[in-house]
Order: C-alpha cells, then sequence, then structure tokens
C-alpha cells in the first residue's frame, strides 16, 4: 500500500497546467493532453512493473506474474478486462476491488494496489486497469497434481486451517467467496495460505423486508458447487463456500477433484451417490427449492462419505470432519467457526509448518502451467455413466515460467 | 492510504482555483453539480446512499481537477454512474444521460459532446485513477441514526423531529466541501447539535454515560470541541442565506449560453421560496436562540452579506417552529425504529439555490430503510485494522483559526 503522500504534495508542481484558454473550458485535445500527462498521484502506472510470465487465464482475463522495478519484488498482475464492457468499468471488478480492500488478513490475497497503463492516442485514451497483488508461489491445483508433491497429515491440517481461518474471516466480514476450488487457494513459498480470485465474491445482504434475496446461482466452478446451488437456491449463505472447503479438503488426499460432473444434473447425481439421496428428512425445505421437480433426484442412495473416503483418509477425526463438510443440506453443514474447533486440528499429529516441504520444490506449481490431472480410480468408478471430462486447459506454452 | 481531508487552506487554493475560477465560482459549480446529482439520483429512483457517495467522489475529483479540465455535469454523472455500481444500484449509463437530458437545458448537454455515453464512461476511468479506487464511503447518517438512540431529554420536543431535522442538514451538508474536511461520525454528531439546537431539545442524559462525558458526543467523538462543532454548523447554515454574490457571480464559462441560475435571477419567485415564505421560520415572534457562538465570517464572503427574509441567517439564529410536514404527520413512531424516520427528507428548508426550484417533492419510497442496513455488511471484526482513521493518532483536527 502506498504511503500516504505528505499533505502538500497531494498536488504536485509536476502536474500539467490545465492548459486552456483564459476562459472556457479546456477544447479537447487540451484535456486529452491533460490526461495523458497528468500524473495521478494514486494510481501508478503499470510500467513500475516488468512482466516476466503468463500465469493464469480465465474468463476474468490474464494474469501475469511480474517484477517490481524499484524493489524486485514479485507481484502477480490481473488485469480487468474492459474491451466488451458496455457499461465501463465492470461491475464485478468492482465488488472484487472493495472486497479485496476490505479484506486484509493473512490468509487473504493482498490486492497491493490498482495500476494503469498510460493513456495515450494508442490506446485511444483509455487506460488498462490491473490489480496487482503480493506474488504466492503455488496454487494448490497445481502442488496436488504434482507427484513429487506429498502431504504429511501435519501439512494437511495446517493448510486446512489456514483454508478456514481464511474463511471465518471473510464470513465474519459478511463476504461470501462464491468460487473455492482448490485453483483458487494460493500457498507462498513460505507456505502461507492465502485464499484468491475475489471475482465472484459479493456482500452477503440482510434480506430487505423479509423479502428472500435473489443471488444469482451460476456461481462456483460445477465439481465444487453445492448441491443448494445445484438446485437453483437464490438465498444461500457462506454454506456455499463450506461445501468447496470439504471438496478441497477431500482432495488433498485424492489428490483430485472427487466430484467431476460435467453437467449440473450429473453433478447432482454424484452428490447423491457420495452424500445420500435429497430427502425432506435430510434436508427440510428441499421441496421449496426451485429446481427440485426439474431435476432427477436419485432415490435410495445411502450415505456413504465415510465409507468412501476411508481408503484415502486414515485419519478418523480428518474423516469425521469431511463427514460434517459434505452435508447436503446448507443449515446442518459446518461452519468455519466450529471446524477450526474441530479435534482434527487439536489432536496428534498437529498442524505443522509447510516451508520444509515447500522448499523442496525448485519450481512454481500453478494449475495453468501444470499437466491435466487424472481423475482417480475411486471417484472414477462412480462416473462411468458419462465421462469424465478434466477441463480443457490453455495450451499456449509461450510463458512456461518454472522457476521463482 | 490517501488522506481525502483536507485544511481549509488547500480548500481555498484547488486545481480550479490555479486556473483563474474565483472561489466563490468553484463553490457554486460544486453546489450546482451536487444538486444535480441529488436531482438526477432522485429521479432515477437512487438511496440516499448511492447520491451521497456520488457527490463525495465528486467533491473529491475536483481536488485534483479543475472545474475548467472537466465539465462539472459530465463528472456527475460519471459520480452517479460509478456509485449506482458501487452501491449495488446500477443504472445505464444511458439511462442516467437520458435523465440528465431532461434536467439540464440543451446548453449544458453539450459540454457531453457528440458521444456523450462515450464521454462519461472515459470520465469514469479518470474519476477512478483520481479517488485511488477508494470506493467505500462511509455516510453519517448511519452514524446519526446510531447516536440519536441513546439520546435523552426531558423537554417536549420529539426526537423523531430533532433527527429528521439532522437528517436534512447532512443531506445540505453536501453542497458544502464538508465531507472534505471531516468525518462522517463528526458530520453526524456536528448536526445532530444543531437540529437540537434548533428545535430546543435539550439532551440531559444519554444512554452510556460514564462520569467523563460532558456532552453526549464524548461518547461518540474525542476532543470535539464546541468551536469545531460550530464551525461545520455556520459551513451549513451558511447555505441558507441568500448570498448576494451568488448574483454577481461569474456565470459558467462563456461559451456556455446562461445558466439556470441568471435565468431565474429574472424570473418570479420559484415555488419553493414562496412556500418558505408562508413558513413561520421568520416569525418575529419565535424567541431567539442564541448559539453561543462568536460568529467567524471570515471564511466565506457570503457570511457578511445580509441575510434575505427566509432561511436560517448564521448571525441570529432564530429558532424555526417545526416544518408543516412534521406539525400535520400523526404522532410520530419511536426510535429506534428505523424505517420511520427514513422516510423522505423534506426539501431542504430554505435551500434558495436556482438550479434546485423546480424539483417536485419525491416520494416517501426514495429513501427505503433497507439501505441503512447494507452499510453494516462492511463492518469489520476487531481484529482488523482497515480505517485510514486509525492511522493517525490525532484523529480530529484542530479547530481552525
Amino acid at each position: 500500500m502506498s504511503q500516504q503522500p505528505p499533505q502538500q504534495s497531494r498536488q504536485e508542481a509536476s502536474q500539467p497546467a490545465p492548459a486552456q484558454m483564459s476562459s472556457g473550458y479546456a477544447t479537447l485535445e487540451q484535456r486529452l493532453k491533460y490526461i495523458s500527462e497528468y500524473n495521478f498521484p494514486f494510481c501508478d502506472e503499470s510500467a513500475k512493473y516488468e512482466k516476466v510470465a503468463k500465469i493464469g487465464q480465465g474468463t476474468f482475463g490474464e494474469v501475469f506474474k511480474a517484477r517490481s522495478k524499484s524493489d524486485n519484488k514479485f507481484v502477480a498482475m490481473k488485469r480487468v478486462l474492459m474491451e466488451n464492457e458496455k457499461e465501463g468499468f465492470p461491475i464485478t471488478a468492482l465488488r472484487e476491488i472493495r472486497i479485496l480492500q476490505l479484506l486484509k488478513h493473512e490468509n487473504v490475497v493482498n490486492l497491493i494496489e490498482i495500476c494503469r497503463t498510460k493513456a495515450n492516442k494508442n490506446n485511444k485514451y483509455k487506460s488498462i486497469f490491473y490489480l496487482v497483488f503480493d506474488f504466492c508461489e503455488h496454487d494448490l491445483a497445481g502442488l496436488l497434481s504434482n507427484v513429487n508433491v506429498k502431504f504429511s497429515l501435519g501439512e494437511i491440517k495446517k493448510v486446512m486451517k489456514q483454508l478456514l481461518n481464511g474463511l471465518f474471516f471473510i464470513h465474519s466480514n459478511k463476504i461470501l467467496h462464491r468460487d473455492m476450488k482448490a485453483a483458487n487457494v494460493l500457498i507462498t513459498k513460505t507456505g502461507i495460505l492465502k485464499l484468491a480470485d475475489f471475482g465472484l465474491a459479493r456482500a452477503i445482504s440482510i434480506s430487505k423486508n423479509g423479502q428472500p434475496n435473489r443471488y444469482t446461482n451460476r456461481v462456483v466452478t460445477l465439481w465444487y458447487r453445492p448441491p443448494e446451488l445445484l438446485l437453483g437456491d437464490r438465498n444461500y449463505g457462506a454454506p456455499v463456500d463450506m461445501w468447496g472447503a470439504g471438496c478441497i479438503m477431500a482432495e488433498m488426499w485424492t489428490r483430485s477433484p472427487i466430484m467431476q460432473g460435467s453437467t449440473e444434473q450429473q453433478q447432482l447425481t454424484l452428490c447423491a451417490q457420495l452424500c445420500g439421496s435429497f430427502t425432506p428428512d435430510v434436508w427440510p425445505g428441499l421441496e421449496k427449492l426451485e429446481l427440485y421437480h426439474k431435476m432427477e433426484l436419485p432415490q435410495n442412495h445411502k450415505r456413504k462419505v465415510k465409507e468412501r473416503l476411508r481408503p484415502y483418509v486414515k485419519d478418523p477425526s480428518a474423516v469425521d470432519l469431511l463427514d460434517q463438510l459434505l452435508i447436503l443440506n446448507p443449515d446442518k453443514r459446518i461452519n468455519a467457526d466450529d471446524a477450526l474447533s474441530h479435534d482434527f486440528f487439536w489432536t496428534d499429529p498437529m498442524p505443522s509448518d509447510l516451508t520444509k516441504m515447500l522448499s523442496q520444490l525448485t519450481q512454481s506449481n500453478f494449475e495453468f502451467l501444470a499437466p491435466p490431472r487424472r481423475s482417480n480410480q475411486m471417484m472414477h468408478r462412480y462416473q462411468q455413466q458419462t465421462t469424465s471430462q478434466v477441463p480443457p486447459r490453455p495450451q499456449d506454452n509461450s510463458y512456461q515460467d518454472r522457476v521463482y | 492510504m490517501p488522506w481525502w481531508y483536507f485544511e481549509k487552506e488547500e480548500l481555498k487554493n484547488t486545481p480550479s482555483r490555479k486556473d483563474n475560477v474565483e472561489f466563490d465560482t468553484e463553490r457554486r459549480y460544486r453546489r450546482e453539480a451536487t444538486n444535480f446529482i441529488k436531482e438526477c439520483g432522485n429521479l432515477m429512483g437512487l438511496g440516499y446512499s448511492t447520491i451521497h457517495t456520488a457527490i463525495v467522489y465528486l467533491h473529491r475529483f475536483y481536488m485534483f481537477h479543475s472545474f475548467r479540465t472537466f465539465p462539472r455535469y459530465v463528472t456527475a454523472c460519471s459520480c452517479l454512474f460509478l456509485a449506482g455500481k458501487v452501491e449495488e444500484t446500477p443504472k445505464k449509463c444511458r439511462d442516467i444521460i437520458k435523465k440528465a437530458s431532461t434536467i439540464l437545458t440543451s446548453q449544458k448537454m453539450m459540454s457531453f459532446g457528440e458521444d456523450p455515453k462515450e464521454e462519461v464512461v472515459t470520465m469514469e476511468r479518470i474519476l477512478l485513477k483520481t479517488i485511488k479506487f477508494d470506493l467505500q464511503i462511509d455516510h453519517p447518517y448511519r452514524f446519526l441514526i446510531e447516536y440519536a438512540k441513546c439520546l435523552k431529554s426531558n423537554g417536549n420536543t420529539p426526537k423523531e423531529q430533532v433527527v429528521q431535522k439532522a437528517w436534512n442538514f447532512i443531506n445540505d451538508s453536501l453542497e458544502t466541501t464538508l465531507c472534505l474536511q471531516w468525518e462522517p461520525e463528526i458530520i453526524a454528531v456536528s448536526m445532530m447539535y444543531l437540529a437540537c439546537k434548533i428545535s430546543k431539545y435539550d439532551v440531559v442524559d444519554w444512554k452510556g454515560r460514564v462520569p467523563d462525558h460532558q456532552k453526549w458526543w464524548d461518547m461518540f467523538v474525542k476532543d470535539m470541541t464546541k468551536n469545531i462543532l460550530e464551525d461545520i454548523c455556520h459551513q451549513v447554515l451558511d447555505l441558507y442565506q441568500n448570498p448576494k454574490g451568488k448574483s454577481e457571480a461569474p456565470d459558467s464559462p462563456p461559451q456556455l449560453p446562461p445558466s439556470k441560475a441568471s435565468l431565474i435571477k429574472a424570473s418570479p419567485p420559484p415555488q419553493k421560496r414562496a412556500k418558505l415564505q408562508q413558513s413561520p421560520v421568520m416569525n418575529p415572534k419565535v424567541a431567539v436562540n442564541h448559539i453561543p457562538v462568536k460568529v467567524s465570517s471570515n471564511e466565506y464572503d457570503m457570511a457578511k452579506v445580509p441575510h434575505p427574509p427566509y432561511g436560517y441567517p448564521s448571525t441570529s439564529y432564530q429558532q424555526p417552529p417545526p416544518p408543516a410536514y412534521l406539525v400535520q404527520s400523526a404522532v410520530p413512531p419511536p426510535l429506534p425504529a428505523h424505517s420511520n424516520i427514513h422516510h423522505k427528507p423534506p426539501l431542504p428548508p430554505a435551500s434558495n439555490y436556482p438550479t434546485n426550484n423546480n424539483i417536485p417533492p419525491l416520494p416517501p419510497s426514495r429513501y427505503p430503510a433497507a439501505n441503512i442496513a447494507s452499510n453494516q455488511f462492511y463492518q469489520l471484526p476487531p481484529t482488523n485494522n482497515y480505517s485510514h482513521k486509525n492511522n493517525r493518532s490525532n484523529h480530529y483536527h484542530q479547530p481552525y483559526q
């Protein structure tokens, strides 16, 4: 965060004089010249960073690793896509910025500043904006797809504890992340976990006049999408992130996403196969959800969370916590606070530092740069009805960056 | 964190001043742009928080750029456009411009150029770069409600009336640069103080009082001196004067046609003024309620001008009786039933500002109670240090000399 400039320097003498006729407004030309020369005191030029490599690509735009020219520190720069925006600066980006400015926590990615390119003739006087973050060396999806990375039980506890800590913090700030997945969980080389990508995040509204909220339910990557969203709930809350946390936790052992549906319907089926059938007994109010009658809900499935995860997860308290995270009914799903008090984090082996394990890695591990993960055997059995697809990854290898 | 609060010296030495815009002219521009945002926002059904946020963006923006570089109504539209998105009440750029063109004269619309939408969208980027993406604006309203809940009086004036008045003063304060001088908490205390004075509402006790507390606001802000309080109140009260300077003020830059202001000068008294003259505000039988402070009128030339027969003169404070809208209404519901004091604040008591004159009274639904709750989403847990306010040991300025 840039220091507060001293009072007097805010209107720098170096600013271009607002050159215009002694009367009247500036002409268009004068204004454009002014815009391109004005040195915005609170919005630095992106040229202060030097792009090193592309490390991510999504609907949101591109993410680059870059180096600060002044102190050689690495940062991640996320470009704000504005080209196709009819309504100016995207409201989603504004939300993300506002939320990130609010959420300052060890386990939430740190937004350093927002940079811009210089406005000039070439870009039609339209700056490009970048969100600049502290650089994190790895993401969890990348680490899990690297067979050389082995997490001990204590290390898994450390990861999950930090993840839940971050979730507890954002939820107590009344923010929903809405895009929990392993690729959005960053880990620094010193083993600090950071929740990232708040591009879908939003504030929890207090419902107005008793009216339920009408959030969009088209959020969360399918494989991590909780059952209430799959059933069209529009008045959801923090439990949507807790489901994702459960999926990620299981993935720490299975090494690949546990429910890889290719359609909403199939994802629901996978949920039922793992967590038991959707019935009003386990989930009162279920029948009121918008898509309850439209989706096909497999009947007569027993809940098999524990028995299916046990082959991977030997630790009984881990299985128990997973069992409480992967609960269909959002009202019964464990919250971040209670999860942090779970025996899992308070029994031996206690959470242990990740630094040592990570220090053996000589390169960054990002999902974007990693080879596609194979879906594992156990889960494969349950996905035979349809071919499970690993989402295609961009084949852009021109920026392969392997060493930090 | 940039510091969005300025010393009075800085407020006098703005980019516009350096660009040969007179102090009074800049103040007029700020008021015109502010009132335009209020009107346009109201017509579009935007709530007070969106309108307030937009106006604060505007005031901040013109601490870095001149009014002659960026025409005020274009900037105002961008501020409203951005604030709409930030406050989750987005309006289409096209609709804002459409509404603006019904409010502004066609000559004023000329400053939007050939492609008004492009102009506003481009302006939004400049606005964002200038205000450092500091999008979250705290408003005095919720502090006012919070503070008012604690106050106890043994007088007869219903508290709701006082809060309503304070609320209106906050609305009107947006026309001044107070939001560039003081934190919203301070403005809330000051406007409540002013409303209490004017309503003869003596605060005799307050919830949460400890022996250290001399005044009720000691509970909410530290080191709040009478001088500060009254300086703030005067800045708002000065709005209600008819500034002689205004009619003489240089008009909009010559390339523009005569503004509404000069047109109205010659026309018969507008609706609102007529209403106010009927109101017994200036009834000489009303007891004079002096605010015990030396009136310092150095800051604004306006203050030296003899005041017109309406409004709250800043040199002799006469207590206005409760406005008609309050007298006629049924018994006000008790605090802290929020929703009931959030109905549409009446028009500014004596705003004599010309561009404002044609605004019809707006329906009460303009200020839904739920909006105030929406600000609470961003309250922080105690562990978080996010607040520029905490970074400064001397939180509150010394009184201006």
